[in-house]
């Protein structure tokens, strides 16, 4: 150990690397620290929001129905007289939630896939980019509605029985159903590309150089998947996460809206807004609010994902 | 100095009849056609060639590291005596990187981006030499010293792109010699830098073989480069080995055509001044279309019939001794003088 020396100025001295680069990079983009903001706020809302409005989000105020906004009720009341800030707030928390555990699903099932395809080539190559090609070609809406359609009424009719045999009240929140069917149906249509985005990375980074280099130092597949080559392809996998994200929240909105994903009581934008658009001649703060903050959060997952591309990629950019 | 002896030196690395073809669409091609090659125990070879010619495919070949398409059809390589192309995988991985170090041509894409060069040198330590973490950074050190990296202790945490080309090619060196390798391939290690670093480079490796006591082959195409590195010389044309001979033999008395071409294409000061350089005109012939005699006869200004019609062996010029060139009408050339 004493033949590494250990001067004052070598402590000193600020290690660099690649994510910090890549850190300081995206801090000099305006845009996407705008994003990252927005994603903060928003996350921060989602976690500890509903602790801090000032009303229950289902809680009604029958005398003041569709109030225009006011301080007591920043963005106003919606027809049963709840407050709408209080709801856009649990509407962000339910829209964070499906975001994450959709995109957590759909990334462990695209790596996995994407990573074999990539890397043993070949048949399972071959059924794995068809089994992605197959799912792609469904059109989105259609496969939710007919899984939700076809396993609404079982599941909650299971649920209702385990109830009656347990009495555990967990059976009894029928948000669970809507939340499984929600998250199940979402996975499934978003890990197409990320295995994709995965298997395209494997494959490219398979034939480069380096790879050849850690070959010819004896190394073990083992440790060249995963040294050389997962590694490699965390970049752009964060890109498309980050973006993923942003889409997640948009699919969740536009199913609610249809009346295929999260259903009332539960607030989500989505709802709100399919409320919203019934009146909004009349009481136009109903569809602004929630429209407002789901654009505000897909710009934000977009100026982030923009900026970590520029950042995590320095020379693809511009 | 030179490692020529009265006694024959010992081989450490002998290549015998080695082909290697590749799939295309239309059927197998040959791009290295029955290449004999050696390195002996401390020798350093150049092998010399255009581009194409099929010198890293060689090399790769060796280690068994050629891409997807690209197949050994015959041949053997024996190293220190076994054959590199038939012994187990397990077998291979010990060879790789412990016996012998590669040194790969581009410097900005052999390492790996994301990992720090210590760790990248410490990799082959700790597998081939069951080496502790702590025990391979102190030798990953010692090793940047070797090679000539100022302050080698700040640099092992470094990455890749915070140093400069000749850095990094010092840092692929690095991990070349780690395991202390009896045999040191470096596939034009200089050929992505600045003139004066390659030159750098060169006399790093001519300081570091004497040191470590190790054989070397280096590929390149710029013969001048390392005139006053390598001890041998063999070129390489369209996969075959044309001449083989020691390096002052062959600059003083080149006798293949294509060699004397090479020689002739080297710019010397009064070339340059007079903004003259000559080279060999035509191209090498694709993969595939091979011609049936001397691959060289297309291009070669001494063709004569039977040189379109069998292909020339490589054979010591003059009966014997060391000079060995594979071209009808130099050997003939020789007989009559
Ligand atoms: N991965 C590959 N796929 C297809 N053909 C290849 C591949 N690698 C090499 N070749 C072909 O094989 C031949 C020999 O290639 P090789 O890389 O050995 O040449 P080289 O002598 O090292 O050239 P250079 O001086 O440019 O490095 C070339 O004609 C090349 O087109
Ligand atoms: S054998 Fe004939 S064609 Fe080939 S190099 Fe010699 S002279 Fe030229
Ligand atoms: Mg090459």
């Amino acid at each position: 150990m004493a033949t590494i020396p250990m001067t004052p100025a070598e402590l000193d001295e600020p290690k660099t690397s690649l994510w910090r680069d890549a850190w300081y990079r995206l801090v000099r983009n305006k845009l996407a620290i705008f994003g990252l903001f927005v994603i903060i706020v928003l996350a921060f809302a989602a976690a500890f929001g509903p602790y801090l409005t000032p009303y229950d989000f289902l809680s009604q105020d029958l005398d003041a129905r569709n109030a225009a906004p006011s301080w007591a009720h920043l963005f106003g009341t919606d027809d049963l007289g709840r407050d709408v800030f209080s709801r856009v707030i649990y509407g962000t928390r339910t829209a964070f939630v499906v975001a994450i555990v959709v995109t957590a699903i759909a990334v462990t099932i695209g790596v996995a896939l994407g990573a074999m395809a990539g890397f043993f080539g070949g048949w399972l190559d071959r059924i794995i980019m068809w089994l992605t090609d197959v799912t792609m070609s469904v059109p989105n809406l259609l496969l939710v509605v007919v899984i939700n359609a076809s396993l609404k009424a079982p599941l909650a009719a299971w649920m209702e029985a385990q109830y009656m045999a347990t009495l555990n009240p967990f059976f009894r929140e029928t948000i669970w159903v809507d939340f499984i069917l929600v998250f199940g149906s979402m996975a499934l249509i978003s890990w197409p590309p990320y295995a994709r985005l995965v298997r395209a990375q494997v494959l490219s980074i398979r034939s480069r150089p380096y790879i050849t280099a850690a070959r010819a130092l004896g190394l073990t597949t083992r440790i060249i998947l995963m040294r050389y080559v997962v590694p490699n392809a965390v970049g752009p996998l964060i890109v498309s996460v980050s973006a993923g994200l942003g889409t997640a929240m948009v699919l969740e909105s536009a199913f609610s809206f249809l009346g295929v994903g999260v259903n009332p009581p539960t607030p989500s934008w989505g709802n709100m807004i399919s409320d919203g658009l019934r009146v909004w001649q009349h009481y136009p703060h109903l569809l602004a609010a929630p429209a407002a903050v789901l654009g505000l959060a897909t710009v934000g997952f977009s100026f982030l994902g923009d900026g970590l591309n520029d950042a995590l990629n320095p020379r693809g950019s511009k | 100095m030179n490692a020529m002896t009265m006694s024959a030196p010992e081989r450490l690395l002998d290549v015998k009849g080695l082909s290697i073809e590749i799939d295309t669409r239309r059927g197998p091609a040959t791009i290295v056609d029955g290449i004999n090659l050696h390195v002996n125990k401390g020798e350093t070879l150049g092998i010399v060639g255009e581009s194409g010619c099929g010198k890293s495919l060689t090399m790769l070949s060796l280690m068994r590291l050629l891409p997807n398409k690209i197949k050994v059809k015959s041949g053997t390589a024996n190293f220190a005596g076994r054959d590199l192309l038939t012994m187990s995988k397990s077998e291979l991985r010990k060879v790789r990187g412990g016996q012998v170090g590669f040194v790969f041509q581009d410097p900005m894409t052999s390492l790996n981006p994301v990992m720090r060069i210590g760790d990248q040198i410490c990799e082959p330590l700790i597998y081939h030499k069951a080496m502790k973490r702590a025990d391979a950074r102190i030798r990953a050190t010692e090793l940047l010293r070797l090679v000539g990296i100022p302050s080698p202790a700040e640099r092992l945490d470094a990455f890749p792109h915070e140093l400069s080309g000749g850095m990094r090619q010092r840092v692929m060196i690095a991990i070349g010699l780690a395991c202390d390798p009896e045999l040191l391939i470096a596939d034009e290690p200089t050929t992505a830098l600045d003139v004066t670093i390659q030159a750098q480079i060169v006399d790093l490796v001519k300081e570091l073989r004497v040191k470590l006591g190790m054989s070397v082959v280096w590929i390149t195409h710029d013969l001048a480069l390392i005139a006053g590195l390598v001890d041998r010389v063999a070129v390489l044309y369209a996969g075959t080995v044309v001449e083989d001979a020691p390096v002052e033999e062959l600059f003083a008395n080149p006798s293949h055509p294509y060699t004397r071409g090479l020689l002739a294409s080297i710019p010397k000061l009064s070339d340059v001044a007079a903004n003259r350089l000559s080279s060999i005109g035509g191209t090498p012939p694709e993969p595939g279309r091979r011609p049936l005699g001397c691959p060289f006869a297309p291009r070669c200004q001494l063709a004569e019939d039977i040189c379109r019609q069998s292909v020339p062996p490589l054979e010591p010029l003059g009966g014997s001794g060391p000079h060995r060139v594979a071209c009808f009408v130099a050997q003939r050339q020789l007989e009559a003088a």
